[in-house]
């Protein structure tokens, strides 16, 4: 392979990651679902955070549970990604007349966000990625609302979900279902964006995701048990199918939808709980735009007021997003259940 | 005009009946739904009409993201030529409510200039490149500009610098002064000082 001459090369043969020799009395435990099959993982969502896009998006599902002492891996993986929608803005002057906004979506793993490095141009997963993610986004924007214009939208993951489970030495299993995850988050940072933006929308859309599983361990009987949200890494080698749906929940239509695996009997349930998935989140991802756009208005009305009264010395300017450092853990937003 | 609580995209506002789409809804069925979010306006008509309340919503940063037919826009003159002014829209709204976060082009041909007397109007005569001009846009236009128009008495050139790099001043609705210098009169299509 060619090496990148515009940036630092890392080595040629490649990199791995440190394994680390496991205390002998710290057995690694497999992470195993605790929650309920139809209980989401709790969230975090913040519009707002980019200053000069038109409209930013923070997507976070932090860890659910605490490490176990004397182990240095992460047991659990986080799903974190970035949005920010650039426009609407003047299409290249060579483009055609367009009467509707042309939307485009871009998604990009972090080089540090996978157990194996990615590299930095993108490959056929994000540019997939990516086209399900337009799927989904172009059956909520309004696009004759803003002609002659163009909008980006730009993810950018900086922790995937890793397929499977890798520490203590033991081999991941993978099969591809963080990919899933990855799209839902995407979908529901996407639409958080766009609201932010001030984009005209039909509805909220929200990404939801469900799996089809092995009710044993690996085989055993027939009919699969179907979980919402599945994290990879603690059904490593026992997802047999797995759906993600954009869904809108004022008009109930489905805009984007992507089944991977075989659900044999279960594809109906299967993305009926997908919706429900898309739902749960839909809560979170509302009240995350109720709390950016009261922030903005907030911040509108004390410009209006300032600028009334006399100016004094340099003004205050009040910054919104995640610049408070240390309360994060209050703006964990619990999905109903 | 009254405004309440916020509403978010795909929120149901009432029936069509008894509301008027405004900005920032949709209608779909019989119902209005919200379609950005922000704060809901209802404007009442004015008494001969007996049209429902309009219902509208207003983003936060501005009213508008893309000048649309009938927009006071705020621009600089980037080039003239003989038929056309070529100029570059900053700023939405008649003081400039609303800066674009990219510039728009547009174009003021000779026959927008003015009202009057339009087949003796020279651009040159007009609009220098530089100057400081309120328009309206008339037309979406082709892919590359908007089309604009200054033909009304409140829209023209409204900053001027003289050949000499001096500041002027409007001193009638056809002329600027400078300031200073040589004190210079320069013909433009001047903006009336509301």
């Amino acid at each position: 392979m060619q090496s990148d001459r515009r940036r630092l090369n890392p080595p040629p043969g490649g990199t791995a990651p440190p394994v680390f020799a496991t205390v002998p009395d710290a057995k690694p435990q497999r992470p195993t679902r605790t929650r309920k099959p139809d209980e989401h993982r709790k969230l975090f969502l913040r519009t707002g955070i980019v200053p000069s896009a038109s409209g930013s998006a923070y997507y976070e599902i932090p860890p659910q549970q605490q490490q176990q002492t004397g182990l240095l891996v992460p047991q659990r993986s986080s799903l974190k990604i970035t949005c920010t929608v650039h426009g609407p803005r003047p299409l290249p002057r060579n483009a055609a007349f367009s009467p509707n906004l042309l939307l485009s979506a871009h998604v990009k793993f972090a080089p540090f966000a996978t157990h194996n490095r990615r590299g930095y141009v993108r490959d056929a997963s994000e540019r997939d990625l990516g086209a399900h993610l337009e799927t989904a986004l172009r059956g909520v924007v309004i696009g004759e609302r803003f002609p002659k214009s163009g909008c980006e939208v730009v993810l950018t993951i900086l922790d995937g979900e890793e397929d499977g489970w890798g520490a203590g030495g033991t081999e991941v299993k993978g099969g591809g279902w963080g990919i899933m995850t990855v799209l839902a988050g995407c979908i529901t940072a996407a639409s958080a964006a766009l609201v932010d933006a001030g984009i005209d929308c039909v509805d909220l859309i929200s990404g939801g995701v469900a799996a089809v599983k092995y009710a044993g361990r690996h085989g055993g009987q027939e009919d699969g048990v179907v979980v919402l949200d599945p994290a990879p890494s603690e059904h490593d080698g026992e997802i047999m199918a797995a759906c993600v749906v954009g869904y809108l929940q004022s008009r109930d239509e489905v805009t984007e939808m992507w089944m991977k695996g075989d659900a044999g009997t279960q594809v109906q349930t299967l993305i009926d709980e997908a919706v429900k998935a898309a739902s749960l989140v839909r809560a979170v991802l509302a009240e995350a735009v109720k709390d950016g756009v009261q922030a903005k208005v907030g911040e509108a009305e004390d410009e209006a007021a300032m600028a009334g009264s006399a100016k004094e010395g340099k003004g205050k300017r009040r910054c919104s997003g995640i610049y408070e450092a240390g309360h994060l853990d209050d703006l964990l937003v619990r999905t109903p259940f | 005009m009254s405004s309440s609580a916020i509403a978010l995209p795909g929120q149901d506002l009432g029936p069509v009946s008894s509301n008027t789409v405004g900005a920032g809804t949709h209608v779909y069925g019989d119902h209005l739904f919200a379609s950005i979010a922000g704060p809901v306006h209802t404007t009442a008509p004015k008494p001969p009409s007996k049209a429902p309340p309009t219902l509208s919503i207003t983003r936060p940063t501005g009213a508008l993201l893309l000048p649309e037919v009938g927009t006071t826009v705020l621009g600089r003159i980037t080039r003239t030529n003989a038929r056309q002014a070529n100029f570059s829209i900053l700023a939405l709204g008649s003081t400039g409510d609303v800066v674009l976060a990219e510039p728009l082009p547009a174009i003021i041909r000779q026959q927008d200039i003015r009202l009057t007397e339009i087949d003796k109007i020279t651009v040159a005569g007009s609009f220098r490149v530089g100057d400081v001009v309120r328009a309206v846009v008339i037309s979406l236009g082709d892919e590359r500009a908007y089309f604009a128009s200054t033909a009304r008495d409140e829209l023209g050139v409204v900053m001027a610098v003289s050949e000499g790099g001096n500041r002027m001043v409007p001193i009638s609705w056809r002329e600027f002064e400078e300031v200073g210098g040589t004190g210079k009169k320069e013909a433009r299509k001047v903006a009336k000082v509301v």
